[in-house]
């Protein structure tokens, strides 16, 4: 699903926080794998793959009003380690241009996580199965199936969440309360306009029409979305093979050169 | 949306706020968040944004600009919210908060340079992190002005038409594609040059001292207010639910004032 565009403030609290400590532990780990295995000279290319990411989800395909994630190009490209780092840089991004929740980056970032570092196992073992040669089929594969698991991870983590929000023992102004009083004349100015508070269940949220509506939309976006990532994987796959088959823990540099060298 | 036009004027922007220090800003908009975080009534997240909408335009902000990408955030939490709330109370309440957090997010971003906004918290981050920040920032802009130049070059050669769209999505996977071997040629170039720069794995930003700190001052304690009302509208809102519409006339009648006189200024201009 790539990420979640659950405005702030909707999930309960402890969910956030603990999306955020997920957040946390990743980026330790990756951190210390990338100093371990000395993967900070790639820093920059964790800038451009995320400013591509971030190119791609501006970009909408017409008439469909799909923008594409190229999550699991990134996840191909950049390896696990990475991956978490990416997610969490375009998140914070996405954020301060409202898009998705600045308080749910944690949770989007986990999400985002989830799909880069499954998309780059999934291919690493379809590439097997499939061969060099069909690269593009297993990219497209398993964009399918990492978008299917992160689709099932944001209804899991609405699941979890959704009965807290929009509930009235939390102050929501709902219809059975919805009155305008004066506070200067210490009266009731204007009528009430539904009858007066009684004691109700807290309405819930609909978490199976959410799973619903997005599995149904959702299905589309994958399958755009693995034709995407199908046709990019196998063009880098003929032009440049050492970046694809080495599965993100390529030296550029010698990347460059062979690529070079199988284009000529 | 176009980030680099955005980032134009957060660098070169003159108004009040730009002048306001990034950190007293930061503080600010988190302040703002957390009031729509804890924030559970319609009409109060309404109130939050006219207020926010004033200061916008009393610091003569371009709304035009702003409110679209504020609504385009509402418009993705309008599905969600079409998809889960419970009512149509329910759905207003989730489509106000994104609203909302997106305008105050939108004004930090429309007044203060990303890597001002990124310095201040770079200190906490890992090293790997931090100048994972700045290296996407500096190639997004790269990368923007590449993939438009492509996309014209399609278009040119119309490649790009909307009576075709698979043949449209075909040329823009086909353009992401070589896009994505120029990012890899391009940090591998910008990695050679920060090494031969002196690079030694932790990029830095000087942040230029506030030009007004009583308006910093000031952004901090209006939004300590805003989130104080909204904590107390949390808490009391048996009491304070009859008056919801108050801060919204308040809030809606400041904004009158400041577009009346802004028309003015425009008028004698």
């Amino acid at each position: 699903m790539s990420h979640i565009h659950i405005p702030d403030g909707v999930l309960p609290w402890w969910l956030v926080v603990l999306g955020w400590l997920l957040t946390i532990a990743g980026v330790a780990l990756a951190t210390r794998q990338a100093r371990l295995r000395q993967l900070h000279r790639r820093v920059p290319l964790v800038g451009a793959v995320a400013a591509l990411m971030l190119v791609g989800m501006s970009s909408e395909i017409v008439p469909i009003a799909y923008h594409i994630n190229l999550t699991v190009v990134a996840g191909i490209l950049l390896g696990p380690w990475l991956s978490i780092v990416t997610a969490l840089v375009v998140n914070a991004f996405l954020g301060l241009i409202g898009h998705g929740g600045v308080t749910v980056i944690g949770l989007n970032t986990v999400v985002i996580a989830v799909e880069m570092v499954l998309g780059w196992l999934l291919f690493g073992l379809l590439r097997r199965l499939f061969g060099r040669q069909r690269a593009s089929w297993a990219a497209g594969v398993a964009t399918l199936g990492s978008l299917a698991l992160s689709t099932a991870l944001l209804v899991g983590i609405v699941a979890i969440g959704g009965p807290a929000a929009a509930s009235r023992e939390s102050g929501a102004l709902d219809p059975a309360t919805l009155r305008f009083s004066n506070p200067f004349s210490g009266g009731v100015v204007t009528n009430v306009i539904v009858a007066p508070e009684k004691a109700e269940p807290a309405p819930r949220l609909s978490v199976a029409r959410f799973a619903v509506v997005v599995s149904v939309l959702g299905s589309l976006g994958w399958l755009i979305e693995a034709l995407v990532t199908g046709t990019i994987i196998g063009f880098v796959a003929r032009v440049r093979p050492s970046l694809i088959f080495e599965g993100g823990a390529v030296d550029l540099s010698m990347a460059r050169d062979v690529g070079h060298g199988s284009h000529h | 949306m176009r980030i680099g036009d955005v980032d134009s004027l957060a660098t070169h922007g003159t108004s009040a706020l730009h002048a306001a220090a990034p950190a007293a800003k930061l503080v600010a908009f988190a302040l703002i968040l957390a009031a729509v975080v804890v924030g559970n009534n319609v009409l109060v997240l309404l109130a939050i944004l006219l207020v926010l909408t004033t200061l916008a335009a009393g610091t003569g902000l371009p709304l035009r600009r702003m409110l679209p990408l504020a609504a385009y955030s509402g418009v993705l939490a309008a599905f969600f919210a079409f998809a889960i709330a419970p009512g149509w109370l329910g759905a207003a309440l989730i489509i106000g908060k994104a609203i909302t957090a997106a305008f105050a997010a939108v004004t930090l971003l429309f007044t203060t340079p990303y890597p001002f906004v990124f310095a201040p918290i770079q200190r906490f981050l890992p090293v790997i992190l931090g100048d994972a920040l700045f290296m996407t920032y500096r190639s997004l802009f790269l990368m923007i002005d590449r993939f438009d130049q492509v996309l014209t070059a399609a278009r040119l050669r119309a490649g790009l038409v909307g009576a075709n769209p698979l043949r449209s999505a075909g040329v823009v996977t086909r353009s992401l594609a070589g896009m994505l071997l120029y990012s890899v040629d391009l940090s591998q170039r910008t990695y050679d040059v920060m090494r031969l720069r002196g690079y030694d794995g932790r990029l830095s930003v000087h942040i230029p001292r506030s030009q007004r700190p009583v308006l910093s001052g000031a952004l901090i304690l209006g939004a300590l207010a805003i989130f104080a009302a909204s904590v107390a509208w949390r808490l009391s809102w048996h009491r304070l639910n009859p008056y919801s519409w108050l801060p919204v006339l308040a809030a809606f009648i400041a904004l009158t004032i400041v577009a009346a006189l802004a028309g003015i200024r425009k008028a004698r201009a």
